[in-house]
């Protein structure tokens, strides 16, 4: 199977939210999450990949996919992803050469706590501004 | 077909609309230039090495009990019913839609006629003795 490419959602303010956090990560957390990035990118769905740390959202998130990752203190750090895979015509229509992981944007909490759903309306606000893209807009 | 100057046309204009309807080709190289940026600092190279050793383990353990199943000729359904569980779970643990559960690998494990097991590294052992041998050199 061939490998997908791995795509960074941009803001029309130019921003690059999934950036910008994993800038704001510290280093090995980083390694971690573009880790898993790269295992699934490699093997991607719907083979099994990631190690467990690649895991399908369910309830309001449906649809998005997450990275887990671990850091210092326990604190828990998630990066909000989205299959782009479609027939060859659709990808084209999103200017992509291929099937890709579309990654929005990423949030921290300390271990133990759940994110409040405005922090999820937040990064689905994202994914529904990135998919209205025709071509998509991502960090080149 | 006749190839008529008004037939090269319409496919010349056919084709130019094509183009121009379509979004400009994006170029995804993005991710793979920051990677490698940021290989470049020891303790990311490391870590991001250090965490896909340990994911490739787990990914060819699930992926090797499901290719055992399939040539069991087992539904992931028909598997479940085996060891007693919810066919949405092994549905869920085959397409990484949960973090795998080690009871449940070694069950399905074990309904396969396969077992999961911990084999240390050569290397490691080496490294280890030897920080057994200095040590017992300093004791």
């Amino acid at each position: 199977m061939v490998a997908w490419d791995v795509v960074y959602y941009k803001a029309a303010d130019e921003r690059v939210p999934a950036i910008d956090f994993l800038d704001g990560c510290p280093t090995k957390v980083a390694a971690n999450l573009l880790a898993v990035l790269d295992a699934v990118a490699e093997a991607p769905p719907p083979q099994y990949s990631g190690g467990g740390k690649w895991e399908a959202m369910h309830g309001t998130m449906g649809g998005y996919y997450e990275v887990r990752a671990s850091g210092p203190g326990r604190e828990q750090f998630r990066l909000f992803c989205v299959l782009e895979n479609a027939d060859q015509a659709e990808l084209r229509r999103r200017g992509l050469p291929g099937p890709a992981i579309a990654v929005l944007t990423g949030m921290r909490k300390p271990w133990r706590t759940a994110f409040t759903e405005r922090e999820y309306r937040a990064a689905r606000a994202l994914g529904d501004d990135h998919r209205a893209n025709f071509p998509r807009r991502i960090a080149e | 077909m006749r190839c008529t100057y008004a037939t090269v046309q319409r496919v010349t204009y056919a084709t130019l609309s094509e183009e121009l309807r379509m979004p400009k080709r994006l170029d995804t190289s993005f991710h793979k230039r920051m990677i490698a940026g940021r290989m470049a600092d020891p303790e990311f190279r490391a870590e991001y090495e250090r965490t896909r050793r340990e994911i490739d383990q787990v990914d060819s353990v699930i992926r090797q009990l499901d290719e055992l199943r399939e040539a069991a000729g087992l539904s992931k359904a028909e598997l479940a019913r085996h060891i007693g569980r919810d066919p949405s779970s092994i549905r869920r643990l085959f397409t990484a839609e949960s973090n795998p559960e080690l009871l449940l690998v070694a069950s399905i494990a074990e309904d396969l006629g396969a077992e999961v097991r911990v084999v240390p590294r050569s290397s490691r052992r080496r490294r280890r003795s030897s920080a057994v041998a200095r040590r017992t050199s300093t004791a």
